[in-house]
C-alpha cells in the first residue's frame, strides 16, 4: 500500500520535473529566437524589415511588443559593435539602453556607438497590424479592445489567423463584437471564398455604423460581381438604419428643445394661461432663477466645495423662493391695479422687466456668469446610434416633473381648487369666502416661482447673463398661445410639438430660417385657430 | 369731398401744431445755416440731426397711435414697418455709393462683394432711383401691414393675441435680416452712405433739408391722421375700440375698418423709417428688435394715446430724456425707462395730453354747472320776492 | 324633428328649423324651430341656459349652427353670412347689457347707426346731409334724448343707455329687431314706457323680445314662445303658455 503510494508520488514528481524542464527549455529557446529575430531588424532594408516584423508577429509572443512600438517611434537602435538591438532613451549625450526582449536595463552607451533602425510609413503600418494581432491576446480587456479596433481600422488578410485565435479565447462581449467585425473586415480584403465573404458582409451590416459604411464601400471597389449585390444591399440597409437613427436623434434634440420651451413657458401657463396676466417680466424670473443658481454655486465653491454636486438641489428651493417673492411684490405692487386691462399689464410688466435686467446688470455686471454642471449632469452616453448628454436628459426629466407637480397642485390640492375657482368665477368664489386677492397674489407668485426653478435648469445649458430672459419671452408666449390658453396639457403638447418641429426644419432650412418658419407657422396657425390647439369653446370664452 | 375731409381735420389744436411744425421746419435749418457758429441763436448741426431723428420717432408714434389709440389694436411690431421703410431708403443710399465703396465695385454694394456675390439680387433693382425707393419705403411696409392685417383681422385675432403675433412678426423679420443670405447686409446692415439725390449726406445743408422734410412729413401726417379720425370712419374706428361687437351688429365690416387703419399706419411708419435712416446714417437688423416696438408704445402712452398731439409730445419728451439721461447717468436709463412704463400705466393712463385735456374739460364742465346754478338762482330770486 | 310645415317658410320674416349647436358636448340648442311672421311682435321666455342668447347669436351670425336651417324673408340663408352682412340685410340686435359707444356723443352714436353706406371710403368721405340730420333729430325725440344729444354716452343713466341703443337700432332701419332683456335694471316707470316704445316700433317691423319679466310680457300682450334646454316648450298667448304644466315645471314653478 505504502510502496504504491510512494511509487505514485515519485512518478508524479518525475513527470512534473520533466514538464518544467521542457517548458523552461522552450522558453529559453524562444527568448533566444526572439533575440535573433529582433537583432535581424538591424541589418535589413525596409522591405526585409517588413517581413521580419511579420515573422515576429507570427510568434504571437507579447514580449516583442515594446520593441515593435519602439521601432515605430524610431527609438530602436543597433549597437554598432556587436549588432545587438536595444530600445534607447536619450540621457544627455548618451543613450540609456533597454533590452529589446526582456525590457531589463542594459547600461548606457554613447550616442555615436549606436545606429538608428530606420522606419517608414509602410513599415509603421505593418507594425501597427502586427501589434494589433499581438495585443489581441493581452490579459487586459482595454488593451484587447484597442487592438481589435486597430485591426478594424486597418483590416488585412494576415490578421485573420490571429483574429480566429483571439475569437476562440475571447470571453468579453464588447471585445468579441469588435473582433467579429474586424474579422469580417479582414475577410473582405482577403482572398477567401465568396460565401465566407458574404457572411462577412452580413456581419458588417449587422453591426452598422459609419465605419461599416466605409468598410463596405471600400470593399465594393474591389469586390467581384458575385459579391457586389450583397454589398450594395448592405450599404443601403446601413444607410437606412442610419437615417432612422438620425431621425431618432432629431426627435431627441426636439424633445430637448421642447423641454426647454416647456420649462420657460410653464410658469407663463399659470400667469398668462390661467390668470390672463400678460407678464412680460416672465423671462426675467427665469433669469433670476439662473442667477440664484450662480450665487449658490459661488458660495459653495468658496466655502463648501464638497457640496458642489448638490448645488442644484440647494438652488431649486431658493430660486423658487426668490422669484416667488419678486412675483408677489410685482403682483401686489403693480398688477393688481391693472386687472381687466391686459394691454396695460403688458406695458407695466415690460417696464418691470427692464428694471430687473438693469438691476442684475448693475449688481453682477453685463457679462456671462460661469455656472457649472454637477458631475451627474456632465458627460454623455450612447443609445444605439444616438448620443445623449446627461444634462439634456435630466432637463427633460425635470421639465416633466415640474409639469406633473403643477398639474397635481392645480387639480388635487385645495389651493389649486381655489385658484381655479377664482379664475373661473371671481365673484362667486369671493362670495363663497375665498380671499380672491390673496389667491391672485399666490397664483402669480407660484407662476413666478416656477419660472425661477426653470431658470435653475436652464442655467445648465444657457449663458447666464442679464439678457437670458429676453431670449425666452417670445418663445414662451408662442408655446402658451399655440397650446391654447388656460390649458396646461396644451402647453405641454405645444412645447414639444414646437421643439420637434423646429429641429426637423433645421436640417432643411438651417437654424435661423427654421426658427423663422416656425414663427410664421405659428402666426398662420393662430389665424386658423385663434385660441390655440386646445381651445376652450362656448359662451364663457366670449365674455 | 377731399376739402371737407381736410376742413374737418383742421380743428384749432391741429392747426396750431401743424403751423408750429412748419415754422420749425423753416426756422431750425435757417438758424443752423445762416448764423455764425458763435451766434447765440445758432443751432449746431448735431442738434438739427438729433431733433430730426425725434421728429421721425414722433411720426412713428403717431402711426402707432392711429391703430392703438383710436382702434385699440396694440401693435408690438410697428418698429418692423419703420425698419422696412428704413431699409428701402438705405438700399437707395447704398446704390448711390456706386464705385466709391472700399471695393470700388460700381454695381454691387461692398457687403455683396465681400460675400463674393457676382450679381445684384433682383430685389435690389430699381433702388438706384430715388422715386422708386421712396415708393417702396411706403409700399413695402404697407403691403406687409395689409397682408398681415388681412389674415389677422379676418380671423378675428385681437387683444393680447394680436399683440403677441405682431411681436412674433417683428422677431421673425429680425432673425431674417440678420442672415447674410437675405441680401441686406446681414448683421452690419447698410451704412457708409455718401449722398442723397446728389447732395453730400454729411453736409449741413443736406441735414437741414432732411430735418425740414421730417417736420413737413410729420405735419402732413398729422393733418391726414386728424382727417381720418375726425371723419365718420374715425368714429367707427373708435366704435370698434370701445364696442367691437356693437359696430359689427350695426353692419360695419370691422375687419375692413381695422385693415385700412393698420395699412395706413404701416405706411406712415415706413415714411418715418425712410426719413430716419439718412439722418442717423445706418440701418441694421437691430431696428427690428421687439424691444424697439414696445418703446414706441411707451412714447405714445406717455404723450397720451387716443389724442393726436400726445404721441408727438411723448416721442420727443421720452427721447429727449433718453439723450440727456444716457449722457449723464448711462447706468440708470433702463431704470428710468422701466419706471416710466410702470408709472404711466398706473398713474397716467391717459398720458400727458389726455390728462391735460381731461382737466380742461372738467373745468369747463364745472364752469357750466356754476353758470347754470347762477342762472337758476337769478331766476329763483324774483319768485322769492313775490 | 321638423315640427314646422315648410310652407310657412316663403311668407315668414324669420324661419328657424331644426337648429342645433353644442359647445364642448353641451347642447345649447337642440333642434330649435319657430317662425316669425312679418310685422309680428314676439316674446321669448325661458329659464337661464335655455338657449335664448345662443339663438340670437345664431340669427345674427355670431355663432354658426351645427345643423338646421335659418332663413330671413324665406330666401336668405343666414347661416352663410357674418354679422355685418346680416346687419346690412336689416336685422338689428340689442344686447342684454346696454352696448353703446361710450366715448361718442349721443348724436354721433346715432349718426354711426344710420343706415347708410358702411364701407371704409364711404365713411371716410361721409358728409352729414340735411336729410340725415332730420332723421337723427327724429330718432332723438322718439327715444327722448333730444336734450342730451351733445353729451357723451358714457354719462347717460342706465335706462337712457338702453333707449339710446334702441334708438340706434331704429336708425339702422331694420326689418327685424332682436331685443335681449330690454327692461333689465329699469324702474317700473321706465319699463312701462319701454313696452309702449316697443309696441310703437313693432308697428313698422317685426320684433323679437327676449325677457324674464312676466309683467312686462303681459304689458306687451303678444304671442309667447317658451324655450327650455334648447328647444321650444310651448307657444301661444301668455295665458296659454303660463298654464302649460311643462312651462310651470321648467320655469314658472321655480
Amino acid at each position: 500500500m505504502h510502496a504504491r503510494l510512494i511509487h505514485r508520488f515519485l512518478q508524479c514528481l518525475l513527470v512534473a520535473f520533466c514538464l518544467t524542464v521542457t517548458l523552461l527549455a522552450t522558453d529559453l529557446r524562444a527568448a533566444d529566437d526572439l533575440r535573433t529575430m529582433v537583432n535581424a531588424l538591424g541589418g535589413g532594408n525596409f522591405q526585409q524589415n517588413q517581413k521580419q516584423v511579420e515573422a515576429l508577429a507570427k510568434t504571437g509572443d507579447p514580449r516583442i511588443v515594446p520593441a515593435l512600438e519602439a521601432l515605430s517611434e524610431g527609438d530602436l537602435y543597433q549597437r554598432k559593435a556587436d549588432g545587438t538591438v536595444f530600445i534607447v532613451k536619450p540621457a544627455g549625450s548618451n543613450f540609456t539602453l533597454i533590452d529589446a526582449v526582456t525590457g531589463d536595463a542594459a547600461g548606457e552607451e554613447a550616442k555615436a556607438a549606436l545606429e538608428k533602425i530606420k522606419v517608414n510609413n509602410g513599415l509603421r503600418r505593418t507594425i501597427r497590424a502586427a501589434l494589433g494581432g499581438l495585443t489581441l491576446m493581452s490579459p487586459d480587456t482595454g488593451v484587447r479592445l484597442q487592438a481589435a479596433n486597430t485591426i478594424l481600422r486597418t483590416p488585412s488578410a494576415d490578421a485573420l489567423d490571429g483574429l480566429d485565435a483571439a475569437l476562440a479565447a475571447e470571453t468579453d462581449g464588447t471585445v468579441r463584437a469588435v473582433l467579429e467585425k474586424a474579422r469580417a473586415a479582414s475577410v473582405l480584403v482577403s482572398d477567401r471564398p465568396v460565401d465566407e465573404k458574404k457572411a462577412a458582409v452580413a456581419t458588417v451590416v449587422e453591426t452598422g455604423g459609419r465605419d461599416s459604411l466605409s468598410l463596405l464601400s471600400a470593399a465594393l471597389a474591389t469586390a467581384d460581381e458575385s459579391l457586389r449585390p450583397d454589398i450594395e444591399a448592405g450599404i443601403t440597409k446601413i444607410e437606412d438604419r442610419q437615417a432612422l437613427w438620425a431621425a431618432g436623434q432629431n426627435v431627441w434634440y426636439g424633445l430637448s428643445l421642447g423641454s426647454v420651451l416647456l420649462l420657460a413657458a410653464i410658469g407663463l401657463a399659470i400667469t398668462f394661461g390661467v390668470m390672463g396676466i400678460i407678464n412680460m417680466a416672465h423671462g426675467e424670473m427665469v433669469m433670476l432663477g439662473a442667477y440664484t443658481t450662480f450665487v449658490v454655486q459661488q458660495i459653495i465653491r468658496t466655502s463648501f466645495p464638497g457640496l458642489f454636486d448638490w448645488s442644484l438641489a440647494i438652488a431649486l428651493p431658493l430660486a423658487f423662493l426668490v422669484t416667488g417673492v419678486v412675483g408677489l411684490a410685482i403682483e401686489r405692487g403693480i398688477i393688481r391695479f391693472l386687472y381687466g386691462r391686459p394691454l396695460e399689464t403688458l406695458l407695466a410688466t415690460w417696464g418691470v422687466s427692464l428694471i430687473l435686467q438693469q438691476a442684475v446688470r448693475s449688481i453682477f455686471g453685463p457679462t456671462n456668469q460661469e455656472v457649472g454642471n454637477p458631475s451627474w449632469m456632465s458627460g454623455a452616453f450612447d443609445l444605439g446610434g444616438m448620443t445623449i448628454t446627461w444634462n439634456r436628459m435630466w432637463i427633460i426629466v425635470f421639465s416633466l416633473a415640474v409639469f406633473a407637480f403643477l398639474l397635481f397642485l392645480l387639480k388635487r390640492t385645495p389651493m389649486g381648487l381655489q385658484m381655479r375657482a377664482v379664475t373661473q368665477n371671481r365673484r362667486m368664489a369671493s362670495s363663497m369666502g375665498i380671499r380672491t386677492p390673496w389667491v391672485d397674489a399666490l397664483t402669480f407668485a407660484l407662476g413666478s416661482g416656477i419660472a425661477g426653478i426653470a431658470g435653475v435648469a436652464l442655467s445648465q445649458i444657457d449663458n447666464v447673463s442679464p439678457n437670458l430672459g429676453q431670449g425666452y419671452i417670445i418663445d414662451s408666449f408662442m408655446v402658451v398661445v399655440f397650446g391654447g390658453v388656460g390649458n396646461l396639457w396644451g402647453t405641454l403638447v405645444g412645447a414639444f410639438t414646437l421643439g420637434i418641429l423646429n429641429k426637423f426644419l433645421e436640417p432643411y432650412a438651417g437654424a435661423v430660417l427654421g426658427k423663422i418658419l416656425v414663427l410664421v407657422l405659428i402666426i398662420l396657425f393662430i389665424q386658423k385657430r385663434p385660441r390655440g390647439l386646445f381651445a376652450l369653446k362656448g359662451r364663457a370664452v366670449e365674455a | 369731398m377731399i376739402t371737407s375731409f381736410v376742413l374737418k381735420a383742421l380743428d384749432r389744436n391741429i392747426v396750431w401744431v401743424t403751423a408750429l411744425l412748419l415754422v420749425i421746419a423753416a426756422l431750425v435749418p435757417a438758424l443752423n445755416l445762416m448764423t455764425a457758429p458763435d451766434h447765440p441763436l445758432h443751432i449746431p448741426t448735431y442738434i438739427v440731426s438729433l431733433v430730426g431723428k425725434y421728429l421721425t420717432y414722433a411720426l412713428l408714434a403717431l402711426a402707432l397711435d392711429l391703430v392703438w389709440g383710436f382702434c385699440g389694436i396694440l401693435s408690438l411690431g410697428h418698429a418692423a414697418f419703420f425698419a422696412l421703410g428704413g431699409y428701402a431708403m438705405g438700399m437707395y443710399l447704398m446704390r448711390q455709393i456706386g464705385a466709391r465703396g472700399s471695393y470700388g465695385n460700381p454695381l454691387l454694394p461692398d457687403f455683396m462683394v465681400f460675400l463674393n456675390w457676382k450679381e445684384l439680387p433682383w430685389f435690389w433693382y430699381g433702388f438706384d432711383m430715388f422715386w422708386f425707393a421712396a415708393l417702396m419705403a411706403v409700399l413695402v411696409p404697407g403691403l406687409l401691414g395689409f397682408v398681415f392685417g388681412w389674415f389677422a383681422f379676418r380671423s378675428r385675432v385681437n387683444g393680447v393675441y394680436l399683440s403677441i403675433i405682431t411681436q412674433a412678426m417683428t422677431f421673425a423679420l429680425l432673425l431674417a435680416f440678420f442672415r447674410n443670405d437675405m441680401g441686406f447686409g446681414g448683421n452690419n446692415g447698410l451704412t457708409d452712405f455718401k449722398d442723397i439725390l446728389g447732395f453730400n449726406i454729411q453736409s449741413n445743408g443736406t441735414r437741414s433739408a432732411l430735418f425740414a422734410a421730417s417736420a413737413i412729413a410729420l405735419a402732413l401726417s398729422l393733418v391726414i391722421t386728424s382727417g381720418i379720425v375726425r371723419s365718420k370712419y374715425g368714429k367707427v374706428l373708435i366704435g370698434v375700440r370701445d364696442a367691437e361687437s356693437r359696430t359689427r351688429f350695426l353692419g360695419y365690416r370691422v375687419e375692413h375698418m381695422k385693415l385700412f387703419a393698420f395699412t395706413v399706419s404701416a405706411m406712415m411708419a415706413g415714411v418715418a423709417g425712410a426719413l430716419y435712416v439718412p439722418q442717423v446714417g445706418i440701418i441694421n437688423p437691430g431696428e427690428f428688435e421687439p424691444a424697439n416696438s414696445i418703446e414706441v408704445v411707451i412714447w405714445t402712452a406717455v404723450g397720451g394715446r387716443g389724442t393726436l398731439i400726445g404721441p408727438i409730445v411723448g416721442a420727443i419728451l421720452v427721447n429727449g430724456g433718453k439723450s440727456i439721461f444716457t449722457a449723464a447717468f448711462p447706468e440708470f436709463w433702463l431704470f428710468a425707462l422701466g419706471g416710466l412704463f410702470v408709472v404711466v400705466t398706473l398713474f397716467l393712463p391717459r398720458g400727458i395730453v389726455g390728462t391735460a385735456r381731461q382737466v380742461i374739460e372738467r373745468r369747463r364742465e364745472y364752469r357750466k354747472v356754476r353758470q347754470a346754478e347762477a342762472a337758476r338762482a337769478i331766476a329763483a330770486e324774483p319768485q322769492a320776492a313775490e | 324633428m321638423n315640427t314646422l310645415a315648410s310652407n310657412a317658410k316663403p311668407t315668414s320674416i324669420l324661419y328657424l328649423d331644426g337648429v342645433s349647436v353644442s359647445f364642448d358636448g353641451f347642447k345649447a340648442l337642440n333642434s330649435l324651430s319657430f317662425v316669425i311672421e312679418p310685422g309680428e311682435l314676439r316674446a321669448i321666455i325661458g329659464p337661464n341656459g335655455a338657449g335664448k342668447t345662443t339663438m340670437m347669436d345664431i340669427i345674427t351670425g355670431k355663432t354658426r349652427p351645427d345643423s338646421g336651417e335659418v332663413f330671413f324673408k324665406g330666401t336668405v340663408d343666414l347661416t352663410q353670412k357674418d354679422e355685418a352682412e346680416i346687419a346690412q340685410l336689416g336685422i338689428g340686435r340689442k344686447f342684454q347689457k346696454p352696448t353703446v359707444f361710450e366715448s361718442h356723443t349721443v348724436w354721433d352714436n346715432l349718426e354711426l347707426a344710420l343706415n347708410r353706406k358702411r364701407g371704409v371710403f364711404s365713411t371716410l368721405f361721409y358728409r352729414l346731409t340735411a336729410e340725415d340730420k332730420e332723421r337723427i333729430e327724429e330718432i332723438l325725440s322718439t327715444v327722448r334724448l333730444t336734450n342730451r344729444k351733445d353729451d357723451y354716452a358714457a354719462n347717460l343713466s342706465h335706462g337712457q343707455k338702453q333707449w339710446l341703443e334702441i334708438g340706434m337700432l331704429l336708425a339702422q332701419e331694420p326689418e327685424l329687431l332682436l331685443v335681449d332683456e330690454p327692461v333689465a335694471g329699469m324702474t317700473d316707470a321706465e319699463t312701462t314706457e319701454t313696452a309702449l316704445l316697443l309696441k310703437e316700433i313693432a308697428k313698422t317691423r317685426s320684433v323679437v323680445v327676449v325677457e324674464h319679466d312676466m309683467g312686462f310680457i303681459r304689458d306687451l300682450g303678444v304671442k309667447v314662445t317658451c324655450l327650455a334646454e334648447g328647444s321650444v316648450l310651448a307657444e301661444g298667448s301668455i295665458d296659454f303658455v303660463s298654464a302649460d304644466p311643462k312651462v310651470i315645471e321648467n320655469y314658472l314653478g321655480r
